[in-house]
């Protein structure tokens, strides 16, 4: 300030010398321009403190009657005041120029490292480092004690990045931590006051901004970060003062929550795509797996079975037992294949419209070896031809199974008897035996797999008919249940979804 | 002489031992491919009067074997397989295959397939397809379009007799369900399972004394119909 008083004296003295050659309008002009000058250089104070002091110098130095306020001429005042209202105006003027100046300067610095920032968080490797370097800048831009970015983990949900001052760190607030799902699910927002209290926020979805500008108490907040309307993740911020940060604060802030958000989504992006992909590899090893089961268990047992065949041939009857035995084993590495299919969740239904009498005739044809001395009776509807919509080849094995139970647990002699008919919108094929039939409390526990029940002949089996039985019919929109059979036995139900008989012409 | 020659591509030593015992007969000459390539090569050297076919072989698909072979050979291609999926068989007939007979299998079971495969061909070589076919009590004119069953007529509709005819005419051949309907409805866009096993199912019960133990028309589950072998 002194420098500017010197300057200004200096001034006064060299016009007070040369007043006789100078004109008001000269000594004006050159009060204005150090006005100017000392605006220019030491801002808005100066030069408006400038102004009113050349004012009064002009006045009592070089206006008559000299060394007094009071003024000769009334045009005089004019000129004064006229150099007064410059003055100051000019000084404002350029007060504003250069604000507008540094910030504009600021903003383009601003963008630059918003670029910059943008651009890296695109490109770095793991989709986790680009959240880190996120809360990093966040952290060190508004200044705060921590930064933490929250994101779904599943059904819940995990802080992927955590960025500290040295020295400072959160509070554990467990109330806090309980908030985050009303943060991530309705988009709320929380706040954390300086004694310690939480207090949840109802106003409605705001910008990061608006959020930040709303409320200058807050010492912690936890901000939901929104990709197109939807919040993906939390941002969690905290300082031991009040988090307030100025104007432009509050907009980088808004956009680095932007970028917060994508990375978040990046990750969450990039975890379900290594998923999918190794759910894709899993199912091509247990696709091979069964393709190598099914060929090297298959390939030995038809040999066992046709030297089986062939010793039988030359007249050793305990082959019969070999082939018996070999056609048990195929039954249960197909029993096996099957079960751990359906457990994968892998059987491919074709659901066609099937007649039910295929379904039957391949059943029969398939159980014929299996009956033993039990006679199968059939009964299907004379005069109709029944019609459903299933898969063939699943459906046929599921009666086959009903049928093999029944044989299995029928009496010696007894008859087994399969009936066919439509009742509602299924068709119903019921197998009933006249076994011991099953205790009522194990009606259900029978259809689970390896369950079975004491009175079965050897016959054996691997014990997952029945499982594989209700699986395959639940399959296809059907189901198996049990019911007593009046009379003493079992009836095993099997409904499948009926269809109508196209109609033709012929 | 190739008419008693049957070629067997197998790359087990154990499986062709089983196939080997199971259709050895007089007259018959056996010759053995262990690769798909050596059994392309033999099929177009010796051209066998069968072929015996396994799906699981070393260095091709057997499925590629089977197409090559069809290329410019009609003989009887049995198919030998660990696998049990339908869709796989029906591929397998789609490409040219006659049969399929999956493991473990009965020697007895390989051998009534073969023999059937060989009746056939040699039915369809003498031209007898369209005769009067007697069976189970049953006479069918497929020429005329006449049915009895012991002296009474039965009557069929006409798209009945063009599916009867389509079977017949491949009696002992597994057909698929695709096959069977280009043959009765050329051309037709529709879809065949509507219509197809419904009229076969129609078929059976007019035809077959007891339709759920049917020995004429014998379902493939999943894959077609196959018309019994006829002597």
């Amino acid at each position: 300030m002194l420098t500017w008083l010197a300057l200004l004296l200096g001034v006064t003295i060299a016009l007070s010398l040369l007043q006789a050659r100078l004109e008001k309008a000269h000594m004006a002009l050159a009060y204005l321009l150090l006005v100017l000058f000392g605006s220019s250089r030491g801002g808005r104070p100066i030069g408006l403190s400038l102004a009113v002091l050349a004012f009064l110098c002009f006045n009592f130095f070089l206006l008559p009657p000299h060394y007094t306020f009071r003024v000769h001429e009334p045009l005089d005042w004019l000129v004064l005041i006229s150099f007064l209202i410059t003055a100051i105006v000019g000084a404002e003027l350029l007060d504003k120029a250069q604000r507008q100046t540094r910030a504009a300067t600021q903003r383009a610095e601003e963008i630059d490292r918003l670029s910059m920032l943008g651009a890296e968080t695109l490109n770095a490797g793991r989709a986790e480092e680009a959240v880190w370097a996120i809360a990093a800048v966040i952290r060190t831009t508004l200044d705060l004690g921590s930064c933490e970015i929250y994101g779904p983990a599943g059904e819940q949900f995990r802080c992927i990045a955590a960025v500290r001052r040295d020295g400072f760190s959160p509070s554990q607030n467990g109330r806090l931590e309980s908030l985050v799902p009303e943060v991530l699910n309705h988009g709320r927002v929380v706040l954390l006051q300086a004694d310690g209290t939480v207090i949840l926020d109802e106003h409605g979805p705001e910008s990061v901004s608006e959020i930040l500008a709303r409320r200058t108490d807050a010492f912690g907040w936890l901000i939901p970060l929104r990709v197109r309307g939807r919040a993906v993740g939390i941002l969690r911020i905290e300082d031991q003062v009040a988090v307030r940060p100025d104007a432009a604060g509050r907009r980088f802030a808004e956009a680095l929550s932007f970028y917060a958000a994508l990375g978040v989504e990046r990750v969450r992006l990039l975890a379900e795509a290594e998923h999918v992909a190794a759910l894709r590899e899993a199912d091509r090893l247990k696709d091979a797996l069964m393709a190598a089961v099914s060929h090297d268990l298959r390939t030995p047992l038809t040999t066992i079975k046709a030297v089986g065949h062939e010793i039988l041939r030359d007249g050793d009857d305990r082959a019969a037992l070999v082939i018996e035995e070999a056609d048990r084993l195929n039954r249960v590495v197909s029993d096996l294949l099957d079960m751990s299919r359906l457990n994968s969740g892998g059987i491919p239904l074709n659901l066609e419209l099937n007649p039910a009498d295929d379904l039957v005739a391949a059943a029969v044809q398939q159980t014929a070896g299996v009956l033993g001395d039990h006679e199968l009776q059939v009964s299907i509807p004379e005069a109709d031809i029944l019609v459903g919509r299933f898969d063939p080849v699943h459906s046929v094995r599921a009666l086959s199974n009903l049928v093999h139970n029944a044989a299995k647990y029928s009496p010696p002699g007894a008859p087994i008897r399969l009936t066919l008919e439509r009742v509602a919108d299924m068709l119903r094929l019921v197998v009933e035996d006249r076994g011991k039939g099953v205790p009522a409390d194990q009606t259900e526990r029978i259809f689970e797999p390896f369950v079975r029940l004491d009175g079965g002949t050897h016959g054996g089996g691997s014990g997952l008919g029945l499982s594989i039985a209700r699986r395959l019919a639940e399959a296809q929109g059907g189901r198996v249940y049990y019911q007593d059979r009046p009379g003493g036995g079992s009836r095993f139900v099997l409904e499948l979804p009926a269809a109508e008989l196209p109609v033709w012409e012929d | 002489m190739s008419e008693h020659t049957i070629l067997v591509i197998e790359d087990e030593p154990q499986i062709r031992r089983v196939v080997r015992h199971a259709l050895a007969e007089e007259g018959v000459r056996i010759i053995e491919a262990e690769t798909g390539r050596d059994g392309i090569d033999l099929a177009a050297a010796e051209r066998p009067w069968l072929v015996v076919l396994d799906l699981g072989l070393s260095d091709t698909a057997g499925i590629t074997v089977c197409r090559e072979i069809r290329k410019w050979a009609i003989m009887p291609i049995i198919v030998l397989s660990a696998r049990h999926a339908e869709s796989e068989k029906v591929a397998l007939l789609e490409a040219g295959a006659d049969d399929y007979v999956t493991k473990p299998f009965s020697p007895a079971e390989l051998r009534a397939r073969v023999n059937a495969q060989l009746r056939r061909a040699r039915l369809s070589e003498a031209g007898a397809t369209d005769g009067l076919i007697r069976i189970n009590g049953l006479e069918i004119d497929p020429g005329a379009r006449v049915l009895r069953r012991e002296g009474q007529e039965l009557h069929l509709t006409a798209t009945e007799w063009d599916v009867l005819r389509v079977l017949l005419r491949n009696a002992g051949r597994t057909l698929t369900h695709q096959q069977i309907f280009r043959a009765v409805w050329p051309g037709s866009p529709g879809d065949p399972q509507q219509y197809l096993r419904v009229y076969v199912a129609r078929l059976r019960r007019k035809l077959e004394a007891d339709p759920i133990r049917p020995r004429l028309i014998v379902t493939e589950m999943g894959v077609g119909y196959r018309f019994a072998a006829m002597t």
